[in-house]
């Protein structure tokens, strides 16, 4: 039977459990700088379950896509790939944090901490897609284009989902 | 460390870039940190000192003071960025180095500009006009910058590892943002002669994003308030 190689992992700069911790406390902390600045606690709880809400609605999507391409890695391989861009986005968010709570509080504007916080989480999210890209691995173009239309539609639905709580939260 | 190994590494940071690069991967770190922060924070008070001067008095003390201030926290809190941003794509990262490295990449920036102290002290001795002096300030610090960010571009290139330029262009892009809004919120440094009063630092009137919001929409003749504000006296 036809196997499909599978890139080794790359190397993780912390333990799996503790990058999969700060994905999940970096979306804390960036939703507690914005609650800090309106008054509104509900995006300490919704930033991290858009994160985790979203992944979870569409990483299934990737795996069928890549898979029905051919080139896609097998699903243990997919899920380790999945785990490792989390983590990623997570140890990425944990060093802009520190920036983002400093340009919040010496600001005056409730834009300003919009601006920055979807930034931060924004810029996270984009180094965790090419972390995924890289541990995937795939060679074909068409397994690269559904990746990268995967990328585009999460990091789209989950920045409109940010958007709406910030507006909401700032209105 | 001694007095002679201080100016030995200052030496080798001026002379030998690379060299100095080599030195923080297999030397000392926190030798190299100690010294390095000691060096921003004196270059930085002599050039603080310099732009004081333009007004006198007590300006050339607060100016001293806040100038290794932004430095030094825009330091601590960019290379964290640079560890995470880098760790996040596969990029062996260590804190501690990345900190020396930032700082002595901003070291050799504070004593580029330190170099340039004559040019300052030349603008207050032939009466620059205000805006020159300020344009000329600007020349300086972002030539300094650059430099800075050329050293730790240099040091990320010869890693070769995976996700240093991601880490580089995110390091740069919180290095602005960060230094540009620590420079903003302890301001003033440069004074105008004539100014009456000088506040250690201004009111807060918003962030540094603000300010350029603010001016592109009176560029579009789009203004927030009826009118400027009029010292009293002045006619409207």
């Amino acid at each position: 039977m036809f196997q499909i190689p599978v890139a080794p992992p790359l190397p993780l700069a912390a333990p799996r459990a503790l990058s999969l911790a700060l994905a999940a406390a970096g979306p804390v902390a960036i939703g507690g700088i914005l609650a800090a600045h309106t008054g509104v606690i509900a995006p300490l709880a919704a930033a991290p379950a858009i994160v985790f809400g979203v992944v979870a609605a569409t990483s299934p999507a990737l795996y069928i896509a890549i898979t029905a391409t051919g080139d896609g890695p097998p699903l243990a391989a997919v899920a380790r790939a999945l785990g490792s861009a989390l983590g990623a986005f997570g140890i990425a968010l944990a060093g802009l944090v520190l920036p983002a709570a400093f340009l919040s509080l010496s600001s005056v504007t409730a834009v300003t901490t919009i601006m920055v916080c979807s930034c931060a989480l924004g810029g996270a999210a984009v180094l965790a897609m090419k972390r995924l890209s890289d541990e995937l691995a795939t060679r074909t173009l068409s397994a690269g284009v559904v990746t990268f239309v995967w990328a585009i539609a999460t990091l789209g639905i989950a920045g409109r989902l940010w958007w709406n709580l910030a507006s909401e939260a700032v209105s | 460390m001694s007095g002679a190994g201080t100016g030995g590494v200052i030496d080798l940071l001026l002379r030998d870039r690379a060299g100095m690069l080599t030195r923080i991967r297999t030397g000392n770190v926190t030798q190299i940190l100690r010294t390095m922060i000691a060096t921003i924070a004196v270059a930085m008070a002599i050039v603080g000192a310099a732009l004081g001067s333009y007004r006198g008095d007590e300006q050339i003390a607060y100016a001293a003071i806040k100038l290794p201030l932004v430095l030094l926290g825009t330091a601590a809190l960019s290379a964290p960025a640079l560890t995470a941003l880098g760790a996040a794509l596969g990029r062996r990262s260590r804190l501690a180095t990345d900190l020396a490295l930032v700082m002595s990449a901003l070291a050799f920036g504070a004593l580029l500009l330190c170099a340039c102290t004559p040019l300052i002290l030349l603008g207050r001795a032939i009466d620059l006009p205000y805006h020159r002096m300020i344009v000329a300030t600007v020349v300086m610090f972002a030539i300094a910058g650059f430099a800075s960010l050329r050293m730790i571009g240099h040091a990320l290139s010869l890693e070769q590892g995976p996700g240093w330029r991601s880490a580089l262009v995110g390091l740069c892009t919180v290095f602005i943002l960060v230094g540009g809004q620590l420079a903003w919120s302890l301001r003033p440094y440069l004074v105008r002669p004539r100014s009456p009063d000088v506040p250690f630092v201004r009111e807060v009137e918003g962030s540094l994003y603000d300010a350029i919001t603010g001016a592109l929409r009176s560029a579009r003749g789009i203004y927030l308030r009826d009118s400027a504000p009029l010292r009293e006296g002045d006619e409207p």
